[in-house]
């Protein structure tokens, strides 16, 4: 009788011990599987940058507020949004970026530029894990006139298939 | 001469011990595979190569001009040597693009903004135990 109950006993152990495997199998697979969102992170950097080209020790560097600053912005501020040949990529850019100056007394805009693709932007008004992150920055500048600016960064990524599952 | 009842309670004996012996084994068999299904995850070249190429190219993006980066690829560059890759083919860099090659039939490339000219090499300071690569962000492209 006793033996009959040990062997019941056993096979109700592996049975425990295969579920337990199975869903540990099961969770390591998921976390494994999926890829490392590191968007947020490159946004953040490229706000970094792109605040870090604009400005220096709280004061608009010289020749920003200028026709020529946005007609150059990705070679003055040195990116480069070329992105590899995947997933149609190349067609459609995975960046954006977009900085804006308003005054600080009145709110209106009186400088912006942009490099990138702007068809991002809309899907920043969407949530969904499957859309481009977007982060935005504000901070405060005076240029050599004392002129005072709210300057906003937004900056987009996209790469959605390499980032998200 | 032994009894009959004494030989049984011998067998009995015998066949309880063969059976938890049994049983502890196959437990065991049980539980390695299943941590040796783990740590080849954990382990795996894929793994590897995407958090390798990621890592690379958000620092080569937050990255200025003089910058030199010691970045320890140890389990990597393991892998790459049992896979017969040749540690220059390991991490290579084409335009803006990044790619971390472990294996023959592998691979993994991300790209990365900031517009700067680098050298990536393995560090052979020790050449009989290579364990770091280095990133040298030489100047911006358009300097």
């Amino acid at each position: 009788m006793n033996k009959k109950g040990d062997k019941l006993i056993s096979v109700y152990w592996f049975a425990i011990l295969f579920i337990v495997a199975a869903g540990i199998v099961y969770m390591v697979s998921a976390f494994y599987g999926k890829p490392y969102d590191i968007r947020e992170a490159e946004a953040d950097i490229l706000t970094t940058k792109i605040a870090g080209c604009i400005s220096e020790a709280g004061y608009l560097k010289e020749g920003v507020l200028t026709e020529n600053f946005r007609e150059n912005f990705a070679e003055i501020c040195t990116i480069n949004f070329q992105v590899e040949d995947a997933y149609g990529w190349r067609d459609r850019g995975q960046y954006y970026v977009e900085v804006e100056f308003l005054d600080f007394g009145t709110g209106q805009q009186v400088f912006e530029a942009s490099e990138g693709n702007s068809g991002l932007k809309p899907d920043c008004e969407l949530e969904g894990k499957t859309l481009p992150v977007c982060i935005e920055r504000s901070f405060y500048s005076i240029d050599e006139n004392g002129n005072q600016y709210q300057v906003n960064i937004l900056s987009i990524v996209r790469k959605t298939e390499k980032n998200v599952q | 001469m032994r009894s009959p009842a004494k030989n049984k309670l011998k067998n009995k004996r015998g066949n309880i011990l063969t059976e938890n012996i049994i049983f502890i084994i196959l437990n065991l068999v049980f539980l390695s595979i299943l941590i040796v299904f783990l740590v080849s995850r954990m382990g795996a070249a894929a793994v590897l190569e995407e958090m390798h190429a990621k890592q690379i190219a958000l620092m080569i993006s937050a990255a200025e001009p003089g910058m030199t980066i010691h970045l320890d690829m140890e389990k990597a560059i393991n892998i790459a040597k049992k896979e017969g890759i040749n540690l220059d083919d390991v991490v290579t860099r084409k335009d803006n693009l990044i790619t971390v090659k472990l294996r023959e039939k592998g691979g993994y490339s991300y790209s990365f903004f900031n517009d700067v000219d680098i050298s990536i090499y393995p560090d052979t300071t020790h050449p009989e135990d290579v364990t770091d690569y280095v990133i040298k962000i030489n100047n911006y492209k358009n300097e």
